[in-house]
């Protein structure tokens, strides 16, 4: 089962295109990343998803409920943590979470007490639950947010910046409902977020996009292979001359060679670490440099992400 | 629309309300000064010097039957009861008004500038629910106010006749019940539908404000003008108006609703 499906949505502000034919879809237990620069679109197409603005084109089905003829169920289908924490500020806590419990429909005040208890205690909430939240300081708001958005147990989160303003502790925490969200109560999440440690650890999938655009799809390990097609390793000479990039090139499997003089350093892509790694050293030797080492180089999403993001010309869409 | 959700936004806000003294102070300081200061200027200072002065206007459009009720008073009696019962009658159309102006243009724009809109409208709370809850929270302070006032006002009136027409209370009859408990009451909601469907539309509450009162001064010189009318020619003239600002009310809420949009609520979140 698909949670999200969207199909060539559109958002048009004035001239402005916010979104641009984006499709994507995320089934039951999984965890879609959105990546990208500010105004790259991530919050205008969770916003179009929550049913919060209309799309100017396309279609979505959200927990099987379609985003244009049924927004009052896609509503109540969904748990929103929003860019900002959004909470009222002459409320406590536990005031807070009461009020949309009962809005999403959380008629039974047993179980709305058990949820909100339940939530502040895990979320090291529970000793400030009386407190209103202007007191709270700016990562306990997004705690608090993140219990509104999942109070009332979803099918589909959207989750926008969930782990901004926390200290590492509380991210892993929130990390770890996430994942356990996903993987194991079968919800599916669609998180927007700066932090790529967020997606490394916890996206099945990512989208990056740029003006709108999508850029590229598909785990986290194939969109760093697709930006970076090919094997990669360094080498640590004593010294090095700029001329060396042009020389290196011509050995055969070499595809790229990135200098950087100030550290010794060359970074190249080739076809196979095996076999060119011996012909680069050959060379280098051979031209009188002194190898102190070789290390091969994993690429990494936050290098494949700045390559994609800072790449006007490229598209390595999928 | 399931009433459920209208008093879970009602009770919210009135929450919010009570606890934001920014909104609470001009709701309450509004009455106390039409209902106890100006009242207890006005009618102190005609009783003691006996003079019709202004009122001359007022007294010649009285009619015939409260001309003849005079004719048993003395001068100062007759000023008194003229600036008890007709002058100061619209200042308790006034009181809604202006007590509802604060809360209703906060109700969206302030939750605009505080950020909480977009959780809000991210919930199933349907548009009339939530444009409702607003405007009765606003309605309600307004009505609270409004009967405040009327209470002290009558005490201090009474106060001061129990002693000028030997022990007679001249307030409350049957139009100032009118006026408070009907008409008070459709003139504020209308107001307060209007005002509400600004603050959905604007970037914040001063912006709410200022068109609130651009576009209610008018209002209220109609309405003073017509109370004056309505309260000298009485009870029926008063089920008239109240008759045509109940459907002003209903008027004002399915243009309200019909107004509401989230995206564009949204878009003006600053």
């Amino acid at each position: 089962m698909l949670g999200i499906e969207a199909v060539g949505l559109s958002k048009t502000f004035g001239s402005l295109k916010a979104v641009e034919d984006l499709s994507l879809s995320v089934p039951d237990g999984q965890v879609l990343a959105l990546l990208g620069p500010n105004g790259a679109g991530k919050t205008t197409t969770i916003r179009m998803l929550a049913c919060l603005i209309t799309p100017t084109s396309g279609t979505a089905l959200v927990a099987g409920y379609d985003v244009l003829k049924q927004p009052a169920l896609v509503r109540r289908s969904v748990g929103v943590l929003t860019e900002s924490p959004s909470l009222y500020e002459r409320l406590t806590a536990e005031e807070n979470l009461e009020f949309f419990a009962k809005a999403y429909g959380v008629t039974d005040p047993a179980e709305r007490r058990l949820r909100i208890s339940h939530l502040l205690e895990i979320l090291g909430l529970w000793e400030r639950r009386n407190d209103r939240v202007a007191t709270y300081s700016k990562g306990m708001r997004q705690k608090l947010a993140f219990a509104r958005a999942i109070l009332h147990k979803p099918p589909v989160l959207f989750l926008d910046e969930p782990t901004s303003n926390l200290d590492p502790s509380s991210a892993r925490l929130l990390r770890e409902e996430i994942h356990s969200m996903s993987k194991r109560e079968g919800r599916s999440i669609l998180l927007s977020t700066h932090r790529l440690e967020d997606v490394e650890r916890l996206a099945d999938r990512v989208i990056i996009l740029r003006n709108g655009k999508l850029l590229a799809e598909g785990s986290p390990h194939e969109v760093e292979g697709r930006v970076f097609a090919g094997e990669r390793f360094e080498v640590k000479l004593k010294a090095v001359m700029p001329e060396i990039r042009d020389r290196l090139l011509g050995v055969e499997g070499v595809k790229e060679v990135y200098v950087d003089s100030g550290a010794g350093m060359l970074n190249v892509t080739c076809e196979s670490i095996e076999d060119v790694v011996p012909r680069v050293v050959r060379k280098l030797v051979m031209d009188g440099y002194d190898v102190l080492s070789v290390k091969e180089v994993q690429g990494s999403l936050e290098d494949a992400y700045l390559k994609l993001v800072s790449n006007d010309s490229e598209n390595v869409r999928e | 629309m399931k009433f459920d959700n209208v008093a879970l936004v009602f009770k919210k806000d009135w929450v919010e309300i009570s606890r934001n003294w920014q909104v609470l102070f001009p709701v309450m300081v509004v009455p106390i000064v039409f209902s106890m200061i100006l009242p207890l200027t006005m009618l102190n200072f005609p009783s003691q010097t006996g003079a019709l002065g202004p009122l001359q206007g007022l007294f010649s459009n009285l009619p015939g039957t409260v001309k003849a009720l005079f004719l048993n008073f003395d001068q100062r009696q007759v000023i008194f009861y003229m600036v008890a019962v007709y002058f100061f009658a619209p200042f308790f159309l006034i009181i809604p008004l202006i007590a509802a102006s604060v809360i209703a243009s906060d109700s969206f724009a302030g939750e605009k500038e505080r950020r909480t809109i977009e959780a809000l409208l991210a919930t199933p709370v349907s548009d009339s629910e939530m444009f409702l809850g607003k405007m009765l929270v606003a309605f309600a302070a307004a009505m609270m106010s409004t009967l405040g006032s009327f209470i002290v006002y009558i005490s201090v009136v009474d106060t001061i006749s129990l002693g000028l027409f030997d022990g007679m209370l001249i307030l409350p009859n049957l139009t100032w019940l009118l006026l408070i408990f009907l008409l008070a009451p459709t003139v504020s909601l209308a107001s307060v539908g209007l005002t509400v469907t600004i603050s959905a539309r604007v970037k914040g509450f001063r912006e709410a404000q200022q068109i609130n009162a651009i576009l209610i001064v008018p209002i209220l010189v109609v309405v003073f003008g017509e109370a004056w009318i309505a309260v000298i020619l009485g009870p029926v003239t008063i089920a008239g108006l109240v008759g045509v600002f109940v459907l002003a009310d209903l008027l004002m809420f399915l243009l309200g609703v019909r107004l509401f949009n989230r995206e564009e609520i949204l878009s003006k979140m600053t």
